[in-house]
């Protein structure tokens, strides 16, 4: 394999992605005579993640993850507060320099592929955009990126349809990986996978990620995925970052309430543990 | 020990596509005693949901079932026409599904929703339909049930939802629900209040479960015994301590060592992944259907692998299985 970035498997101190107060809110509409409401979506989220960390995201639906996430590849913009990608603002008027630096990768690679194009087209799909190289180059380029995320070379002809939802995924990454970003943002990535496929994945985001050096946001509802791949946690709740850490500190002294309710109601495969009773453990959780 | 409430052998289904005769559960046996609670585990495509709704007869229509026997406390569901069905579903038979969204009618109240089922199946007054109700939501955690009573599924949160699902389905007290991926769509902390509620439910009513899903964690928390399925197939069976203690599978093991877990998976190591993918069921399937992705692979699985017992409830559909009982013996 060819690498022609710098590889940094650990974390450096150069901040690759920081997040300075950054606030969304959307304006509710409740009927003709009634005041607007507002909702938080995002409230004053300020993190920094090194070049080469992993940062994950947990909270449960609702929480605001996927907004931030919209908000960091440009994709909505704040209502206060702004994002800084190795130091510099980003611009929300130059959407394609900021995706030469971010790139997304989402849960459901069902819809996030188009039909109508082959294999190859849609991870070629960046380079046109971008006008990179030759379109020889670019052939090139896609080739190489198809094979770095293991997708057989019969496979790079075919229509998302004919593949299984980890190809497909595998697909969406070398989409990703194509203009060799700096930053993934992984929303949910492996969420609608099977486990054993699932494995695959997880396995290669940790591959790439040494050969790159790359920058992760991992947003997860599962711990046990989380725990496996990050290096830093932050725990979203209403909105807010309710707790900040590392691995160890978030999964072994768990501060914040919430935050220990999360890590009660996560059911590691271990059978006799019975299920947790989160009702007479924390009372502020009822659904 | 007494006869199992559900004992089914040699399921099959199979559903014409338009590329051939998908064989969607290829001769399945399994039991339910009374009062259990049995999880039907797998991945997606593997048979599980199929089986569901053939037990109920709630299958696609150009789906075929064919089976030796399904016997429902002593009856054969396969002799019973429609109408026995009909009779034996809800009442006897209830089914939770995942998305309880999809499976309330959003024009009707669910008080209206709640006493329907009881008043098609018993001679129950409304008062008596309506008082049932109240007190099965508020077993379900529903709070201010009678207020609820009036409300629409739309103003219900999902965990809601799923409550009042949970309490749908017991309405006519039956023997047995199926409960098909209850809470896949839920939050972690929600879904661990919804389970604690069936367990709990469960064993108050004495109601025998057969729980499917594709979540180990939730099987190993939740279930008396643990059926494992892999392309259509029951593939091993054992109670749950077993299982995981002793998974003999190399399917089964794959998949609790896929898994990252606290305390036993070194975080940012290379996960045991199961190499390839699931093979298609349309066609024959010849020998043992995980010979493909299987690092333990000889020529005898070439040929369909035998059911061995490994004791009276550990059963394994693997020529290894086999080896390892000769030798032991």
């Amino acid at each position: 394999m060819n690498v022609d970035v710098d590889p940094t498997p650990t974390p450096s101190d150069v901040i690759a992605l920081e997040l300075c107060a950054l606030t969304r809110v959307y304006q509710l509409k409740r009927g003709l005579f009634r005041t607007p409401g507002q909702i938080k979506a995002v409230d004053d989220v300020s993190l920094r993640i090194r070049k080469g960390e992993t940062l994950g995201l947990v909270g449960e639906s609702g929480c605001g993850k996927s907004t931030l996430a919209k908000m960091l590849l440009g994709l909505l913009a704040p209502t206060s507060g702004n994002v800084l990608i190795n130091g510099r603002e980003i611009d929300p008027t130059r959407r394609e320099a900021l995706a030469r630096s971010v790139q997304p990768i989402f849960q459901d690679p069902y819809s996030s592929l188009n039909p109508r194009r082959t294999v190859a087209d849609i991870v070629g799909v960046p380079l046109r955009l971008h006008q990179v190289g030759t379109h020889a180059e670019q052939a090139k380029r896609v080739k190489e990126m198809l094979d770095l995320v293991g997708m057989p070379e019969r496979t790079h002809r075919q229509y998302p349809n004919q593949l299984s939802g980890g190809q497909r995924q595998r697909v969406a990454i070398a989409r990703a990986l194509v203009l060799r970003p700096e930053i993934l943002i992984c929303d949910e990535p492996t969420s609608a996978l099977d486990v054993s496929v699932q494995a695959q994945i997880l396995n290669l985001l940790l591959d790439l990620k040494a050969e790159f050096g790359l920058t992760y946001l991992f947003i997860s509802h599962d711990l046990g995925v989380v725990e496996h791949l990050v290096d830093r946690v932050a725990v979203m709740h209403r909105g807010q970052v309710v707790e900040l850490g590392t691995r160890e500190q978030i999964f072994a002294r768990p501060e914040h309430a919430y935050t220990r309710m999360l890590l009660a109601s996560a059911l590691t495969p271990e059978p006799g543990l019975g299920i947790p009773d989160i009702e007479r453990a924390l009372p502020l959780a009822v659904a | 020990m007494n006869a199992p409430l559900l004992d089914v052998k040699n399921l099959r289904v199979d559903l014409p596509t338009e590329r051939g005769l998908l064989h969607a559960v290829r001769g399945i046996d399994f039991h339910v005693n009374r009062g259990e609670m049995l999880c039907l585990v797998g991945e997606s495509g593997c048979g599980k949901s199929m089986t569901s709704l053939a037990l109920m007869g709630l299958l696609p229509r150009r789906a075929v079932r064919t089976a030796d026997h399904i016997r429902f406390d002593g009856v054969d569901l396969q002799t019973l026409p429609e109408k026995g069905m009909t009779a034996l579903r809800g009442a006897r038979m209830a089914m939770i599904f995942q998305e309880p969204m999809t499976s309330l009618n959003p024009s009707y109240t669910l008080g209206d929703q709640l006493c329907e089922a009881l008043r098609a199946h018993r001679k129950v007054t409304a008062a008596e339909a309506r008082d049932r109700a109240v007190h099965l939501l508020e077993r379900a955690g529903v709070p201010q049930a009678a207020d609820r009573m009036r409300q629409y599924p739309h103003q219900l949160s999902g965990g809601l939802r799923q409550r009042v699902m949970i309490a749908m389905a017991l309405m006519c007290g039956p023997d047995l629900i199926i409960a098909d991926e209850p809470t896949t769509a839920l939050d972690v902390t929600i879904q661990a209040q919804i389970l604690r509620l069936i367990r709990e439910l469960q064993k108050e009513f004495g109601t025998a479960v057969v729980f499917i899903t594709h979540d180990l964690g939730v099987v190993a928390r939740i279930a008396d015994r643990v059926a494992v399925m892999y392309a259509g197939e029951v593939i091993e069976t054992a109670p749950v301590g077993e299982l995981f203690a002793r998974p003999t599978h190399p399917y089964t093991r794959g998949l609790l060592n896929c898994i990252p877990v606290r305390g036993k998976t070194l975080p940012g190591s290379h996960l045991q992944a199961i190499p390839g993918v699931v093979p298609s069921l349309v066609g024959e399937v010849r020998g043992c259907a995980f010979a493909n992705r299987c690092s333990f692979v000889q020529p005898a699985c070439a040929e369909t692998p035998p059911y061995v017992a490994l004791n009276d409830r550990h059963a394994v559909r693997c020529v290894h299985a086999q080896t390892e009982m000769a030798e032991a013996a």
